[in-house]
């Protein structure tokens, strides 16, 4: 019999101690998984966001990510400038407003009970393409008509053609202006919609309607680029000194550095625990079973198994438990990821497509790899106890008890 | 009163700027004066980010920005001056007197006042201003609450796998002792007696247990801490055992340890006697 079924009949022996090791390798290897998949997550989500959008410079004010900078002024003309630039291909300027709408106040059927204030996001858009996917309905060209994302459409139950009536707060977050009525012509996909806070979008003169009247302003200048990005870049840098322009990378590497540091920080702490805690329990288990079996070890290296088949039995028992628990571990640490981004997700400002545990190849590699180094430095304690059993004094200790 | 200048506003250290006859005092955070080379004398320039209207001022002392957690990662440069000395800097020459603008006042009352109500009168006296208890007024708390909320998480998931091996080890080691039970058993222990004794051991070593845990936790968290703010420069603390958290850990710990000791005793001790005993 070859070692492996060997070492699979020797567990099998102990169901419960087996189950047990096993089932723990498996709660301890979901979390190692879900902490994999937590440290680079939310820069693979951000990353394939960005990507999403179709834009590779970002140009702002100040910096700051949306609304929480400065704005820019004088934005036509720097939106053209930036547009006649050769290495640009497309550029618009987007303008968030804070907003509020009455569901009641709308002319559409409600169902009863629902009703009250909701916040949203209002989006101006100026330039060639549009920030959003039009999922039914068309894009907006008209002065009131704007699209909706499916969040706002549920939460003041508007649909195609209806009416939203919104207040807008577009100089201070205490002004509110008289109510604009404006018509939803489409349902949208906002990629960086933030995750209770529904968004309307259209073109820049709905936003100036609304904040009654315009003010050549906007939160961010999106472009892409023709060719090389990162030349295209410095082209906007150079023609406008003043504004802060970064690529869709520099963005990220912001975000790195600063924005989520702290979960890549809890990530690596935890999966440094979740290791040494499987260690110490496969160590454990083995040793234990080891010890449990001296008698029966000694009793085959006298039958004729060789120092190196007694040693490798215990490295295949520790490569099952481990192996066992780590495949179990997977679909469980895909179910705790979920529940664990639910909780996350509810964390302000962050987008509602954005995930903070996201699976990757790298990481399923990563998870095997330490996995099987863990299971194999957990074998090498109660291995080297087998490989050093004296064989006779063994047997008669065993006999004499 | 003092008021806060953001980062945004521009400092030159003094060998930059000329001795002013008696500038005014302002406070700097410790890591804009680490940054600057700042001491308590030094003579600093601070404006607005355009240049216009820049004074010097005396460095009167330097202060440890509040602990902010929604800044975490960001370096809080800043400095502290008077609320006419900023006023000065920022009011146009032609205001009217009394047009000068603060973004908010904090009030303390009086011991035994109730916040609430008194948010209320001056909303109801003072239309146009938004007033509210300091207790409400944490929004920036918001993401602490969710990764609380994920830590406990986190905690929970832990506590299942320690509960797995913490099991899968009293099986073991109850069964080590088989032999011992089943000799207890025929010279005539009742099984409840031989429960007893494995409940004992089992509140002992989960006791102690629990008393080494609390002592590693104390010491992992002066380190944890220690890399955090450094790795931060702030002075947040980010692990704190309290004396809460720590009665927690025990009312979970040593029941836990004490349930799966006696579980894993009950289990061997159904058997029969002279089986645990090999006889």
């Amino acid at each position: 019999m070859t070692v492996l079924p060997f070492a699979w009949r020797s567990l099998v022996r102990q169901p419960a101690r087996t189950s047990l090791g096993v089932l723990g390798v498996a709660a301890v290897g979901a979390l190692l998984f879900d902490m994999l998949m937590l440290s680079d997550g939310l820069i693979v989500s951000m990353r394939d966001l960005l990507e999403r959008t179709g834009f590779d410079i970002r140009v702002t004010a100040s910096g700051d990510l949306r609304r929480a900078g400065d704005r820019m002024h004088d934005t036509s003309a720097t939106l053209d400038a930036i547009r006649r630039l050769p290495q640009v291909s497309t550029a618009l300027a987007i303008r968030f407003v804070e907003a509020e709408a009455d569901v009641h106040a709308s002319t559409n059927p409600v169902p009863e009970g629902a009703t009250g204030t909701i916040a949203l996001t209002l989006e101006g858009v100026q330039g060639d393409t549009r920030p959003w996917t039009v999922v039914t309905g068309r894009d907006p060209v008209g002065n009131q008509e704007v699209v909706v994302s499916q969040a706002l459409a549920d939460t003041a139950h508007v649909g195609l053609g209806a009416d939203l009536v919104v207040r807008a707060r577009c100089a201070a977050r205490d002004q509110v202006l008289p109510p604009a009525r404006l018509q939803v012509v489409g349902i949208a996909e906002f990629p960086f919609e933030l995750v209770g806070d529904p968004t309307a979008g259209g073109p820049m003169n709905v936003l100036d309607d609304a904040c009654a009247g315009p003010t050549d302003e906007a939160d961010v200048i999106l472009a892409s680029a023709r060719d090389d990005v990162d030349a295209t870049a410095a082209a906007v840098r150079d023609a406008h000194p003043q504004l802060n322009v970064a690529t869709n990378e520099q963005v990220l590497g912001r975000l790195q550095r600063n924005g989520f540091t702290y979960f890549r920080q809890i990530s690596a702490v935890l999966t440094v625990v979740t290791l040494a805690f499987a260690l110490l329990l496969i160590t454990v288990l083995l040793t234990v079973s080891v010890n449990q079996r001296l008698g029966e070890i000694a009793a085959l290296r006298a039958l004729g198994f060789s120092r190196g088949r007694v040693v490798a039995d215990v490295l295949c028992e520790s490569v099952l438990i481990v192996g066992l628990g780590g495949l179990i571990s997977l679909p469980l640490g895909a179910a705790l990821a979920r529940g664990l981004d639910s909780i996350l997700k509810t964390m302000p400002g962050i987008p509602g497509q954005m995930y903070f545990f996201v699976l990757e190849p790298a990481t399923l590699g990563q998870h095997g790899a330490l996995l099987t180094v863990t299971a194999v430095v957990a074998a090498l304690y109660p291995m080297q106890i087998v490989a050093r059993l004296p064989i006779a004094a063994t047997l008669r200790d065993e006999v004499l008890s | 009163m003092r008021a806060i200048v953001a980062l945004l506003w521009l400092l030159f250290p003094a060998s930059l700027v000329a001795q002013a006859a008696d500038p005014p005092a302002v406070l700097v955070s410790r890591q804009a004066a680490e940054t600057l080379h700042l001491s308590v004398g030094s003579v600093v320039q601070v404006g607005p980010p355009d240049g216009s209207g820049a004074r010097d001022f005396r460095v009167a002392g330097i202060y440890e920005p509040t602990p902010d957690p929604s800044r975490l990662g960001n370096a809080i440069y800043a400095v502290r001056l008077h609320l006419p000395d900023l006023l000065a800097m920022t009011s146009p020459p032609d205001a009217p007197k009394g047009a000068e603008s603060v973004d908010a006042i904090n009030v303390r009352l009086v011991p035994g006042s109730d916040p609430l109500a008194f948010s209320r009168d001056v909303n109801a006296r003072l239309p146009g201003l938004a007033a509210r208890p300091a207790t409400d007024a944490g929004a920036a708390a918001g993401p602490f609450r969710v990764l609380e909320r994920f830590h406990l998480a986190i905690a929970i998931v832990t506590i299942i796998a320690s509960t797995v091996f913490l099991v899968a080890l009293t099986v073991m080691l109850v069964d080590e002792r088989r032999e011992t039970v089943g000799v207890l058993r025929l010279i005539g222990l009742p099984t409840s007696r031989v429960l007893v004794q494995v409940l004992l051991e089992g509140i002992l070593v989960a006791g102690v247990g629990s008393v080494f845990g609390l002592a590693l936790s104390l010491v992992s968290e002066g380190l944890i801490n220690r890399f955090f703010q450094w790795r931060y420069d702030t002075a947040l603390l980010f692990v704190q055992v309290t004396p809460s958290v720590a009665l927690t850990c025990v009312l979970i710990a040593v029941p836990l340890g004490v349930s799966a000791t006696v579980l894993a005793s009950w289990l061997l001790l159904r058997r029969n006697a002279l089986r645990l005993a090999r006889r």
